[in-house]
């Protein structure tokens, strides 16, 4: 019997940095086939290239055994591959069977929402869905949404369902009732794949698994049958690879400490009662699974959130409940993750990046006048010593690339005196040559005496440069270990709440 | 089938290149106005005459440029103040009403000295600008209230105001019409540059805008203003005074319009009446845009739509053109300075895709 689908040697690279690297991946009719690793491992960016959202760089893909040209997701829905993505495409002021008509208008051949509700009304009682044609998207629950947009998928006519962390934002019962639904769709003999990094439903939903890391293909298509999560956690975050150098420092008094520190979630899940203290010259690691409290935990530690309940002190002085100048004043410092959302001013030039942080201080003039001219000699300086490539301090910054404006917000974080940096996933998305640097810089920045805090997705960095790691999992912390006295495959389990 | 179609950022534009963006998107808008103009049967020769003889070439007509322009110079600025950081003042309006009722008062009730009667005026009209726009400052800052919906809807407040002193307290008893009493010659009117109807408004205009170019360029309010208005949320974390930094751009901001009303009332119609500041908010939030909410090219574009307030109100009298002909010129140039403005930031490119 041929493949359902087959993607074989596909490399991808966004601005040069490779997302795939020769990557396959070859899944049956009939099965769900788990598609699991780490964020960033390429789950997500492969299955893109299977639906025809990105061009692959080189590879090729079958489907039922002949090889198809996919270059956009018209090709792929035509050969029967549809995806549902995690962020849900619905408008949500219009009713399901408006909604579905925007999407397969073409496909159910009718024009009016009134014409689909009846073919909507049937497919999802074929496939055991209750859902109400006339409902308002907005009106439904995520599960419901959900169910709507597969529903669209199916309508499409997709015999390759792929389904991208479907159960993330579902509670405990409705993800057993998703996944047992992909598993009678894999019975009615349609292939499904599961896109998670959630152990439990490898184990408990799938027949056979993909294990992806760093863009490549680490596991093809093993029989899940008799495979434990141990064995799967640790082919997930590899082998103990060999470390980055990390210095053996003295460490100073406490600097930051936090104490039942609890933060409402933005939406999501917030931050539960997590107590922890940094010294001086310490890299406090935290790693954790995207999405469990990280975003909110870094705003409240550097004075963007007020926290709901709890204690934060820098040097021994309380911080909670101040605002960001104050935190400042105090030494703190910040690399937020979203380098171009929360870091830099993309629209304004490197040189007014790297001094807005100076001003509110102080620097750079007085109360009434800035001295812009003082800002270019420092930035130019800054440029120097941090080696940002393509920039002058008159160039924009949105014009540099991840790296370099990386180093543009870290010159401008660790000048001066700092007493706690907290740094939130400071490599994303950086090639492996900026990662060093900035690996380099935040060893740097412990040397001197600054309290940092490290909070990273990227497990590798965690173990590597961290004194002391601590697991973050559903807003708590949830395990903290002195460096060397933790094996990657305990931080794994504790990662994906397997403890 | 058609071969697609991609939109590529340029990189970051050269000084003339901005300036040509400038200076094409105001040409080629004023170009599409006259295709309308002429469509309305007004001839090509006739448009030459209205528009650049009688109104750039012509010392009165120029006279009459520069007095429509003063108000505009005042009502630009003050929307590019607020405009900046991304703060909608849409109730331009109600503060040049807030500032004529200031300014009116002081004249009225012959508050301070004579000799300062005058500058008295006129830091009456900005405060109370500033205040007019204090509550919508405040309700957005405070409660996240839209700032967009409570500005629009004060200016009617403040119209209701207006109406109220003029058919009442204020009404002068000389007047069938409901006007307030002149101001005092001499005293409490902006003096006459001898030049056709123009007057010294303009220079406090220019000095206006010579202001707000210096804060927005040399002070820490100005960079404050320049990363809010880049990235509000980035501008936070790095430490600005985010909400004290946007009072203070919304006070500037309503302090300009209010001494727009008091221009108004006191260099040209020597008096409050019920027309002083209709329109306005409109044309200010049209010039700071085309200016890109910097002072030196929205006093030039002030200038531009007072040439053709001037030519639009010859055109409605003498041609019979609807009175909203100034008003379409304006949005014309504001629609095709917005589409030059966008290619001179994407170019296009036929052809293969470029992957990012």
């Amino acid at each position: 019997m041929s493949h359902a689908l087959k993607i074989a040697g596909a490399s991808k690279a966004f601005d040069g940095r490779p997302a795939l690297r020769r990557a396959s991946f070859a899944c049956d009719w009939g099965e769900v086939h788990a598609l699991l690793g780490e964020n960033g491992a390429g789950k997500s960016t492969l299955m893109n290239v299977a639906c025809g959202l990105y061009a692959p760089d080189e590879g090729t893909i079958a489907v039922d055994g002949q090889p198809a040209a996919i270059t956009a997701p018209a090709d792929a829905a035509r050969l029967g591959i549809g995806m549902v993505h995690q962020h849900y495409k619905l408008v949500k002021r219009f009713t399901v069977a408006e909604n579905i008509v925007l999407a397969c208008r073409s496909a159910l051949g009718v024009r009016r929402p009134r014409d689909a509700a009846e073919a909507v009304a049937s497919k999802a009682a074929e496939v055991g869905f209750d859902i109400d044609p006339d409902a308002v998207v907005g009106d439904l629950s995520i599960a419901e949404q959900q169910r709507v947009e597969i529903l669209k998928v199916l309508l499409l006519g997709a015999r390759i369902l792929i389904l991208d962390e479907p159960t993330s934002v579902l509670t405990d019962q409705e993800s057993v009732a998703a996944l047992s639904f992909m598993r009678r769709l894999a019975e009615d003999g349609h292939a499904v794949v599961l896109i998670t990094h959630k152990l439990r439903e490898v184990i408990g939903y799938s027949s056979r698994v993909t294990v992806m890391r760093g863009g490549e293909t680490v596991l093809a298509g093993a029989e899940t049958a008799g495979m434990d999560a141990e064995t799967l956690a640790r082919t997930m975050v590899g082998e103990e690879g060999e470390m980055a150098e990390r210095h053996a420092r003295t460490l100073g008094e406490v600097r930051l400490r936090v104490e039942e520190l609890s933060v409402r979630g933005a939406g999501g899940i917030g931050v539960e009662d997590v107590g922890f203290a940094v010294r001086g010259g310490e890299i406090y690691g935290i790693a954790g699974v995207g999405g469990n409290g990280q975003q909110e935990l870094a705003d409240a530690l550097t004075g963007l959130r007020p926290p709901a309940r709890g204690r934060i002190a820098i040097d021994d002085d309380e911080m909670a409940g101040r605002d960001v100048p104050a935190f400042r004043r105090r030494g703190m410092r910040a690399v937020p993750a979203d380098r171009f959302r929360t870091g830099l001013l993309a629209e304004l030039a490197v040189y007014e990046n790297h001094g807005v942080t100076g001003v509110p201080a102080g620097e750079y003039g007085n109360p009434a006048l800035v001295r812009r001219g003082a800002m270019k000699a420092a930035a130019a300086g800054a440029i120097d010593a941090y080696n940002i490539q393509g920039a002058a301090p008159a160039t924009l910054s949105r014009l540099l690339s991840g790296g370099n404006a990386q180093k543009l917000l870290l010159a401008r974080e660790l000048r001066g005196e700092a007493s706690v940096l907290i740094a939130h996933s400071p490599t994303r998305g950086l090639d492996v040559s900026a990662c060093r640097t900035v690996h380099d810089l935040l060893q740097g920045a412990a040397d001197a005496g600054t309290a940092c805090v490290l909070i990273s997705e990227d497990l590798e960095e965690v173990l590597s440069l961290s004194t002391t790691i601590a697991v973050i999992s559903r807003g708590r912390l949830v395990g903290e270990f002195a460096a060397g006295e933790v094996s990657r495959a305990e931080i794994g389990r504790l990662m994906l709440g397997h403890a | 089938m058609l071969s697609p179609i991609y939109l590529v950022p340029r990189q970051q534009a050269p000084l003339w290149m901005r300036a040509a963006t400038f200076v094409g998107g105001i040409a080629l808008g004023l170009l599409i106005a006259f295709g309308i103009l002429i469509a309305y049967g007004v001839s090509a020769g006739q448009i030459v005459n209205e528009f650049i003889v009688y109104v750039f070439l012509d010392l009165n007509g120029l006279a009459q440029v520069v007095t429509a322009s003063t108000p505009l110079v005042f009502v630009g600025l003050a929307a590019a103040a607020a405009l900046k950081l991304k703060f909608w003042n849409i109730g331009v309006e109600g503060q040049m009403w807030l500032g004529c009722i200031a300014a009116t008062g002081v004249a009225l009730f012959d508050i301070g000295p004579e000799f300062f009667r005058l500058p008295l005026m006129f830091i009456a009209a900005a405060i109370a600008g500033a205040c007019w726009i204090g509550i919508p400052a405040f309700l957005k800052l405070r409660f996240r209230v839209n700032e967009i919906i409570t500005s629009l809807l004060l200016t009617y407040v403040a119209y209701q105001l207006v109406q109220h002193l003029l058919f009442g307290p204020w009404h002068d008893p000389g007047s069938a019409f409901p006007n307030s009493r002149h101001y005092d010659e001499g005293i409490e009117r902006l003096a006459r540059l001898g030049w056709g109807s123009s007057h010294t408004g303009i220079w406090i205009a220019l000095g206006a805008g010579a202001l707000l170019w210096f804060t927005m360029a040399r002070s820490r309010l100005g960079f404050y203003m320049d990363a809010i208005g880049a990235n509000v949320e980035a501008a936070r974390a790095a430490g600005i005074p985010v909400v004290l930094t946007t009072a203070f751009a919304a006070a500037m901001s309503g302090g300009l319009a209010g001494v727009a009303g008091a221009g108004l009332a006191a260099g040209q119609e020597y008096r409050m009446t019920l027309f002083i500041a209709g329109g306005y908010t409109f044309s200010g939030i049209v010039i700071a845009f085309i200016g890109r909410f910097r002072p030196v090219p929205v006093i030039i574009t002030a200038f531009v739509v007072g040439g053709v307030y001037t030519a639009g109100d010859t055109l409605k009298v003498f041609y019979q053109l609807p009175a909203a002909i100034t008003t379409l010129i304006e949005a014309v140039i504001l629609l095709t300075f917005v589409v030059v403005e966008f290619f001179s930031r994407y170019r296009l490119s036929w052809g293969v895709r470029e992957h990012a």
